[in-house]
């Protein structure tokens, strides 16, 4: 099941299995842990070697909660981390720390674009946040997006938010920076907005965006993140941050049936459309984009 | 408004939730720099003079130059090592007088305004403090630095001070110049305060405008009116661009074939 060496771990422990954690749902802290058994491989694929940053809701969705960055000092001495930070941050590799964690109730797991050792980012991802209700703009714009892609040689794959948007990732060569790959994609989301100025905005001020969606390509930075693929999200329905096919977005997608108690069976007959991101196989060089650009478009 | 902080007021055993806003803003004119022959924004490069090569925020750290050319490095996680209180509370530790602080302490003024469920508990500290015309000495953690701050009541509002700690006040001692004891007549001292006398008026701050700012304005407003404007080169039309990349792309996996093909390789 697990490949790669696995910590020696001497006890993990599920404590108030019956908490409910999305109350409207039923869904406790036992079954969330399932959950977070069921999709573990294709989930840790993505954030291994990936500082993780979560969110955790110690009393359910309607209660506090709190962004945790830190390992804490009462994490068990196996779980991984990673000395960026004053007390380390932890590294989303194993399975035995994604379950430690979700029985700490960290409902979402947002990382990097890049593994901790060299921050090169893997992935140039854009983030398409709808500004009206619904979900046939943002898919609209995610397809469009793909097709411009596509124009210029580069894979992308597609994952919903979790939330109301959709999340675009272009898997890299990991040896460019994090200028460069914004550099690419300003242009990517740049050209979005002025060839469907009435579909597309860049504008930052929400007050500007009118209903368009808005394809955030800010969020992709050093020290940014986005929802790992699988990562639940703390919101009534238990949404899942769901990687797609382009195919079935095309045919239409409804995110709020991509939840927890749906994602594992569509996991098991679908397969994961987020692998190839993952494989190593297939990663974009953006060498001649780059060269291009640094003649044609210099930086303002 | 945008709240620039968010916590609680904490004194006694109360604790009052508070968002903190900016009372006062710049209205500076604000200048681009261009340059002068092409009217493009100029724009600044971070450049290694040692290297020869310009440099990504990545590639940048912070150096304290404790003497000249010798740098000790501050990386993030240094700082963020030091205990900061990361509390989300400004402590009343003293009431005084407000004439006790002198206008040479304060730096920035913020407005109060109650968190959820702290109308009451803000109302009565207020009242109490206008009842007493005391003010509050306080300590805040304000963007990760503990601050010391005056939290006054201002109008419908408790406002917050932020103060300078009193190594960043100057002595007057060390103005240079300053008379030590002339000899003045008396007659010149009752004239001089019964000139200030004549000029005494109450405060109305909207007596005062910025005249250099007015003028300012004024003067960019007319070289509008009278056309005298710059556009900047049209930056470039990113469709167009697109474009003319498909088109080098594809002239590139071109080349690309052709120079594969005599040695018979095969790529894909």
């Amino acid at each position: 099941m697990v490949k790669g060496n696995l910590p020696f771990v001497r006890s993990l422990r599920l404590t108030h299995p019956d908490k409910l954690l999305w109350p409207e749902s039923g869904i406790t802290k036992l079954e969330y842990v399932k959950y977070l058994y069921a999709v573990h491989e294709p989930l840790l694929r993505y954030t291994r070697g990936r500082t993780v940053t979560l969110i955790r809701y110690p009393n359910g969705i309607y209660g506090h909660s709190f962004y945790q960055k830190n390992c804490p000092r009462y994490a068990p001495a196996w779980v991984p981390r990673h000395p960026s930070n004053g007390a380390g941050a932890i590294l989303l590799n194993d399975l035995p720390t994604l379950l430690w964690l979700g029985n700490q109730a960290a409902l979402e797991f947002h990382v990097p674009f890049h593994e901790a050792k060299d921050h090169r980012p893997r992935e140039l991802a854009l983030d398409l946040d709808p500004s009206a209700p619904g979900f046939a703009q943002v898919t609209e714009v995610a397809l469009l997006l793909r097709d411009t892609a596509c124009r210029l040689g580069l894979p992308a794959y597609v994952k919903t938010s979790g939330a109301t948007g959709l999340q675009v990732y272009i898997p890299l060569q990991p040896r460019y920076t994090y200028g460069d790959t914004r550099r690419v994609g300003a242009f990517l989301a740049r050209y979005l907005a002025e060839r469907y100025p009435r579909l597309v905005t860049v504008a930052r001020r929400v007050g500007e965006r009118g209903t368009r969606v808005y394809v955030d390509y800010l969020q992709h930075g050093p020290g940014r993140t986005l929802p790992a693929p699988y990562s639940p999200r703390g919101r009534p329905g238990a949404p899942v941050s769901t990687p797609l096919s382009w195919e079935e977005l095309e045919r239409g997608v409804d995110p709020a049936e991509l939840n927890i108690r749906t994602v594992p069976e569509r996991l098991r007959s679908l397969g994961d459309p987020f692998a190839p991101v993952t494989s190593g196989q297939g990663r974009a060089s953006l060498d001649e984009i780059l060269a291009f650009l640094a003649k044609r478009l210099p930086e303002r | 408004m945008h709240t620039v902080w968010k916590g609680y007021i904490s004194f006694g055993l109360v604790n009052i939730p508070v968002k903190m806003f900016a009372a006062t803003e710049e209205k500076d004119v604000r200048f681009r720099y261009l340059h002068s022959t092409c009217k493009t924004p100029i724009e600044y490069v971070r450049r290694c003079p040692h290297c020869r090569r310009d440099v990504g925020r990545e590639e940048i750290v912070r150096g304290y130059e404790y003497e000249p050319g010798q740098f000790v490095i501050l990386k993030e996680e240094d700082l963020e090592a030091i205990p900061a209180d990361g509390r989300r509370s400004i402590d009343i530790m003293d009431f005084v007088e407000l004439q006790e602080i002198d206008p040479v302490y304060y730096d920035k003024s913020y407005y109060l305004s109650p968190g959820e469920n702290g109308e009451k508990a803000y109302a009565l500290l207020k009242k109490a403090m206008e009842a007493t015309g005391k003010i509050a000495i306080a300590r805040l953690t304000f963007r990760k630095k503990p601050a010391l701050a005056a939290v006054r009541v201002y109008r419908d509002a408790l406002m917050l001070e932020t103060l300078f700690y009193p190594d960043e006040v100057r002595s007057a001692s060390m103005v240079p110049g300053l008379p030590a004891a002339a000899e003045l007549h008396d007659k010149e001292v009752r004239m001089a305060v019964q000139l200030i006398e004549n000029l005494a008026a109450p405060f109305e701050p909207q007596k005062y405008t910025d005249a250099y700012r007015h003028a300012l304005h004024e003067l960019i407003a007319r070289k509008i009116e009278d056309q005298e404007v710059t556009p900047a080169p049209r930056p470039a039309n990113v469709v167009d661009l697109m474009e003319a990349l498909q088109e080098s792309l594809k002239a590139v996996s071109g080349e690309k074939k052709r120079a594969a093909r005599p040695r018979k390789k095969v790529t894909g």
